[in-house]
């Protein structure tokens, strides 16, 4: 599978690379929690170094540089999750950036580099339908595309007024009997009517592409032109599980100054390790940008799927359970 | 008793909209893109039916007071399954439908905890590991395969399993029955 991957974007004109895995700044994703560790050298010196969430902020400073369109295939660390069928605290990713180009264009890459991998994996195989814990998907293009505004519709009840309304939203969720207080922010309102409302009518019976999220959940994706409420990103599923997660890359290094900053702020309020922002990033934005699409990927998701496993630490050589035991209290 | 959704385990019994659940599975995680949740699936225990919830972890969710009684299973007629308290000799029927996946597990004179909400029984907890025999099994031998092989067999009770090819009718299997893996031989 791996082979494939590599093999489509290399007959594409995607060059693989390799980024560091030692960083004395991670990137600033408020939810996620890092490894953190120490770098000592022979003269006593020594410095926080962590290991990465992603290769996200590496990829885009070659791409500043003018790499053009690649690609990496490597593991990354994430701190502080439940044990998980769906997560590993060290675990594959794939990111690709297609360059020039934008969101739009990472789905035709996805839908393509889907079918290759179907083909290498199944090779006798005439049509591209993936069997999956006894139900069929259709990997054939086109996949189904939806807009966040479109999915709240057409499965909550809930229409682009509501959605983009903190009161009115959090007051929807009330109404269909969530439990919110006080404090419930907009955020939770979104995620719980995502989670129990939208994801499970996705990727049933063939890939779903979400797109536009509202623009406060853009991460590191650009707002739309047409309609700056929302953000050019998009996330993919299939039969249960969230594959990627991807935008149009944001090539503002003021506004992406602005975001990290927000970002690192809330870090502090969530009690997450907190660190400096990586001013080589930013740096590398403001010497210029080339409109990019980019994604990333979880890879062993992608294998539990094609070995038609439930759970990706069926995939994995050594997985965490085996490592390191749950303690019982 | 009231609790936070970050705490759910498998095995509790929560209200759920105001309804009595079993969890039957907890997984929590910190998605990259919000807080932290747990994805949990419920089973009703007036209907039998599961569903999935996702919460919050910091979701306030009401546990049930229940109470567990160490009984014997005894039989079961027709839409019941008969326990009976090896003291007492009082006897309780749970309802097949909160049993429909363990019904496999059920062996005359087990013990097993049967467990009470306000008097009624409304669940089982099976032993982590039962022995059950091999009714039926056909002789194999390893094929052109990579992964260590396995056939299914049937069980006493009717299950099927898959075990190693070693593994001959009459015997004594050990199953897992959360899982509803072979352990090993017994």
């Amino acid at each position: 599978m791996i082979d494939a991957i590599r093999a489509y974007f290399k007959s594409n004109g995607f060059h693989e690379v390799e980024t560091l895995k030692l960083l004395p700044q991670p990137s600033t994703e408020p939810f996620l929690e890092v490894f953190e560790t120490q770098l000592k050298f022979a003269d006593g010196s020594n410095y926080r170094a962590f290991l990465p969430t992603s290769p996200e902020f590496a990829l885009k400073k070659l791409l500043a540089a003018g790499l053009g369109s690649c690609f990496e295939i490597c593991k990354s660390f994430r701190n502080g999750e439940g044990r998980s069928s769906k997560h590993n605290p060290e675990f594959t990713i794939l990111e690709w950036y297609h360059t020039p180009g934008d969101y739009r264009t990472v789905m035709d890459d996805t839908e393509k580099l889907f079918q290759a991998i179907y083909r290498a994996v199944f090779l006798k195989a005439k049509d591209l339908m993936l069997k999956y814990q006894g139900k069929t998907y259709n990997l054939s293009s086109p996949w189904e595309r939806i807009s966040v505004a479109d999915a709240f519709q057409k499965y909550a009840d809930i229409d682009l007024t509501t959605l983009l309304s903190k009161t009115a939203l959090v007051s929807a969720l009330t109404k269909k009997g969530y439990h919110t207080n006080k404090k419930t922010t907009w955020e939770e309102a979104f995620n719980q009517i995502m989670f129990n409302e939208i994801e499970p009518h996705l990727g049933q019976t063939k890939p779903t592409f979400l797109y536009d999220y509202p623009a406060s959940q853009a991460a590191l994706a650009q707002k739309k032109k047409s309609d700056p409420r929302f953000a050019e990103r998009f996330e993919l599923f299939l039969a249960g599980f969230e594959l990627g997660n991807a935008f149009s890359e944001l090539a503002d290094a003021k506004e992406q100054r602005e975001r990290c900053e927000r970002d690192l702020e809330e870090r502090r309020t969530l009690g997450k390790t907190v660190y400096g922002l990586d001013e080589d990033f930013i740096a590398a934005l403001e010497s210029g940008f080339p409109p990019t699409g980019g994604i990333a990927m979880g890879v062993d998701r992608i294998a539990a799927l094609f070995a038609d496993v439930p759970n990706i630490q069926d995939v994995l050589f050594f997985p965490i359970d085996d490592l390191f035991p749950p303690k019982n209290p | 008793m009231a609790m936070k959704a970050g705490n759910l385990q498998k095995g509790m019994f929560i209200l759920f909209k105001n309804e009595p659940f079993e969890v039957t599975k907890a997984e929590f995680y910190a998605p990259g893109k919000g807080s932290a949740i747990c994805r949990a699936k419920l089973k009703s225990l007036k209907t039998g039916n599961t569903q999935e919830f996702t919460y919050k972890s910091n979701d306030p969710v009401e546990e049930l007071d229940v109470m567990a009684r160490e009984m014997q299973y005894l039989y079961t007629d027709g839409p019941s399954i008969i326990f009976m308290d090896p003291r007492s000799y009082d006897q309780v029927s749970v309802p097949v439908k909160l049993l429909e996946d363990k019904m496999g597990y059920l062996i005359p004179e087990l013990t097993m905890y049967v467990v009470f909400l306000d008097d009624k029984a409304i669940g089982v907890r099976f032993p982590q590991k039962v022995k059950l025999k091999v009714a039926n099994a056909e002789d194999s031998v390893a094929g052109n395969t990579v992964s260590a092989a396995k056939k299914p067999v049937t069980l006493e009770t009717g299950v099927e399993v898959y075990v190693p090819l070693f593994v001959k009718k009459g015997d004594t299997l050990i199953i897992d029955t959360t899982t509803g893996e072979y352990v090993s031989r017994g």
